[in-house]
């Protein structure tokens, strides 16, 4: 008897002929998430098995398995020789501790039989284990609609017995659908943007913005933790660092007082594009939802997006604020981001930004100011972190 | 480096540095132990604790060690209770530091019935207020020697005296974990103090509990500290620590003048800023260590840190960020609230400061507030 996780894929069987470099990056990715516990991965029949993991780190696998994109779900399975009573007996114990939990549950045999050369078919398998299993406990009963445990049988080269099937990410493999770079803040919003991206199969590198000295090392930290913590799902993130202190500071002085934050923005954009392109990445990534700040009205975000050529998405964008905070809670972010520092984005804040930006106004109130100096010493001065 | 932080804690001296080496090193046994060393070292224990009783105008048998100021003030408040029949009113003063304050809100999940006493805007508590809300249920009265964040000072012996008059029963607790060497002794029953504040290691503190007062141990085990405090005695800690107070002791009168005379600098160097707000008492009515102030129109925290990367280390008197304004409990209670509690700074010092440093912080003070301002929300 062998333990083995049996992992079932998403999308990819959309893909036609791309189907095998999907597959092939999903293993990857697997085999990557599965560093240092030594998995043999295969890939089977639409199905991806993972052997070969000590019983110890059974528990650990299946935990970094549930944040590989591209997964549907995981079964923790026996795999037994298809002699017959094999299996039963294999069942049998695996049922045990269920039925010692809930010794009054419900219960279905589910078999599939991808062997047609098996010596039953299905509906025979579950008919016969169904009754074995009510021979051996008497208390169960059979529940073919809502059963409470779902004893799945597969006969393929071997027997492969499992009740549990634990959710996947779902979405498509990290690394199939090329790169971009997320705007990192420290708040709630930005990891998870990154986060539902890299879902759909981007790699992420990633622009924060602080304010030194006006910020704290803490905030700084709390940045890279925020980092470390979507690259959990996302893989290894290239963190750029720029400091964005002058830059502000000269927008507070030379520019109209409500317009600030957008042009902030504006610039934020500007320096985040080409440490993009410089990556060979392709687009930009934020946080942003309709309406949920002042920069963020349709009028604001027109007067962003202007500022750059890139495709900027924001995945958020049609979310609450609830909606955020629940992903950001599931993926284990939020604890981080609500760590009270203070930001660049809250060290100098106008008391009423214009929530109704016209773009010809800011391009003007952009262009009576020659950025362009700070801009190249803002990129020279970033400091780049592999987070991972 | 100019270290204005040390409500938060101090550096070691010399003396508690070499008492703790001394007794890691060289006499490391374990003072419950049969041999000869070891008693020598129970002996040494005793004299470090009637060191520090006899500061506290305390005798020995009344002191017990703990392994910091908030095992103190748990050890207090569940303690006592616990020693007591049945439920009653428990009081704190609004500004009680978090170890006071939560262990209180544990209570008051219990079911004892918690109230707060309010503070005057310097922090200090007042004494009518508590005098109404003292009711003969009233089991335990908790109230800070000094306050940590704008150096108000309780008159503690008109509160124990008011205590004993409308419910005798009712035991007085005080943290003194800020007040201990810097004020003179006061009567009660229960006062707690740290080891760390005074120059000496963090993980050494002491409660003090007055003769008579029943107080159930915290931690059981080997009946340490007369039974009220188990756990291998932390010998080179308590030497450290009486090693301070023996040093403070010596010097109070010294160390007291170097510290005024680094708060009044600065205080007068930050009085050429305009819009500053002194937060608490007068110079001559707070602990001499504790200045706070605002500068309004400038962020606490955003300020803190362009000091800090100045080298010049100060605490905000609130943990704010743009969305959490106003969460600062104490200074709440005093009603200092909106820009006033955005802009406050906490300074405290130590006799290792001096009003040449005053003088260079308030330079750098000036400085970054200039800058800030220009930026202040407009």
């Amino acid at each position: 008897m062998e333990r083995v996780l049996l992992v079932r894929y998403t999308e990819i069987h959309l893909k036609g002929l791309n189907r095998p470099y999907f597959e092939r990056a999903l293993v990857d990715n697997m085999k990557r998430s599965l560093r240092g516990l030594e998995p043999r991965i295969e890939r089977e029949h639409g199905r991806i098995y993972v052997r070969g993991i000590a019983e110890e780190n059974f528990g650990e696998a299946l935990d970094r398995l549930t944040r590989v994109f591209g997964i549907h779900s995981i079964s923790p399975a026996v795999a037994v020789d298809k002699d017959w009573e094999t299996v039963v007996s294999a069942a049998l114990e695996l049922m045990e501790p269920m039925v010692s939990e809930r010794p009054n549950a419900t219960f279905k045999v589910l078999a599939r039989r991808s062997d047609k050369r098996y010596f039953m078919n299905s509906d025979m398998i579950n008919k016969e284990l169904g009754g074995r299993v009510l021979d051996r406990f008497p208390t169960l009963s059979v529940d073919v609609h809502k059963p409470e445990i779902k004893l799945s049988v597969e006969i393929r080269d071997m027997a492969y017995i499992y009740c549990d099937e634990i959710p996947g990410p779902s979405g498509m493999p990290t690394g199939t659908a090329g790169k971009a770079s997320l705007l990192i803040s420290g708040g709630i919003d930005s990891p998870v943007a990154g986060y539902m991206m890299a879902k759909r199969g981007l790699t992420l590198s990633a622009v924060h913005f602080y304010s030194y000295p006006y910020t704290s090392v803490r905030a700084r930290d709390k940045v890279v933790e925020l980092t470390k913590l979507v690259s959990k799902y996302a893989g290894e993130i290239r963190l750029f660092l720029v400091p964005f202190t002058d830059i502000q500071m000269t927008i507070y002085e030379k520019c109209p007082s409500k317009e600030t934050t957008v042009l902030m923005r504006r610039l934020m954009m500007r320096i985040a594009e080409r440490i993009a392109r410089s990556e060979g990445a392709m687009a930009l990534i934020t946080g942003e939802s309709l309406g949920q700040v002042a920069s963020q009205t349709l009028e604001a975000l027109c007067v962003t997006n202007d500022a750059v050529s890139m495709p900027v998405f924001r995945p958020l964008i049609g979310f609450d604020k609830d909606e955020i905070m629940d992903i950001a809670r599931r993926i284990g972010t939020y604890e981080t981001s609500i760590l009270p520092y203070e930001d660049c984005c809250t060290v100098f804040v106008p008391k009423h930004p214009v929530t109704k930006p016209k773009l010809d106004e800011l391009r003007a109130s952009e262009a009576a100011v020659d950025f362009s100096e700070m801009i190249e010493k803002a990129i020279e001065n970033t400091e780049l972190m592999i987070v991972r | 480096m100019i270290y204005f932080d040390n409500s938060a804690t101090t550096a070691c001296i010399p003396a508690a540095v070499e008492a703790a080496k001394k007794y890691m090193t060289e006499r490391y046994f374990n003072p419950a132990a049969a041999y000869a060393p070891a008693v020598q070292l129970e002996k040494d224990v005793s004299s470090a604790r009637a060191v520090i009783a006899s500061n506290m105008g305390a005798d020995p048998s009344e002191l017990i060690f703990t392994s910091c100021g908030t095992e103190s003030n748990n050890t207090a408040i569940f303690g006592s209770l616990k020693a007591m029949r049945g439920k009653g009113r428990v009081i704190i003063s609004a500004v009680e530091h978090p170890s006071v304050y939560e262990a209180a809100m544990d209570l008051k999940e219990q079911g004892w019935d918690v109230r707060l006493a309010p503070v005057d805007i310097t922090g200090k508590v007042l004494l009518n207020e508590l005098s109404g809300l003292l009711s003969p249920d009233t089991r335990l009265v908790s109230c800070m020697h000094v306050n940590n964040e704008s150096g108000a000072v309780n008159d503690i012996d008109a509160i124990y005296a008011l205590i004993k008059r409308t419910a005798p029963e009712c035991l007085l607790h005080v943290d003194g974990v800020q007040a201990f060497m810097r004020e003179a002794p006061v009567r009660c029953d229960m006062y707690s103090v740290s080891g760390h504040k005074l120059h000496a290691p963090k993980g050494v503190g002491a409660l003090y509990i007055r003769k008579g007062v029943h107080v159930k141990p915290y931690l059981l085990g080997g009946g340490q500290e007369s039974g009220f405090r188990s756990g291998t005695t932390n010998a080179p800690s308590i030497m450290a620590f009486s090693a301070a107070v023996a040093d403070y002791s010596e010097h109070r009168a010294e160390y007291r003048e170097q510290i005024l005379a680094v708060k009044k600098r600065l205080l007068s160097d930050l009085s050429r800023i305009r819009d500053v707000k002194l937060n608490g008492p007068d110079i001559d009515h707070a602990a001499a260590h504790i200045l706070n102030v605002s500068f309004m129109g400038v962020r606490g925290e955003v300020l803190l840190n362009a000091l800090s990367e100045k080298g010049l280390y100060v605490s905000t008197g609130s943990a704010c960020a743009a969305h959490k304004r106003g969460r600062n409990r104490i200074l709440n209670a005093m009603g200092i609230t909106g820009e006033r509690q955005d802009g406050a700074i906490r300074f405290s010092f130590s006799h290792f400061n001096t009003p040449d440093e005053a003088d260079r912080a308030a330079a750098l003070i000036e400085e970054q507030v200039n800058i800030l301002r220009r930026f202040r929300r407009r």
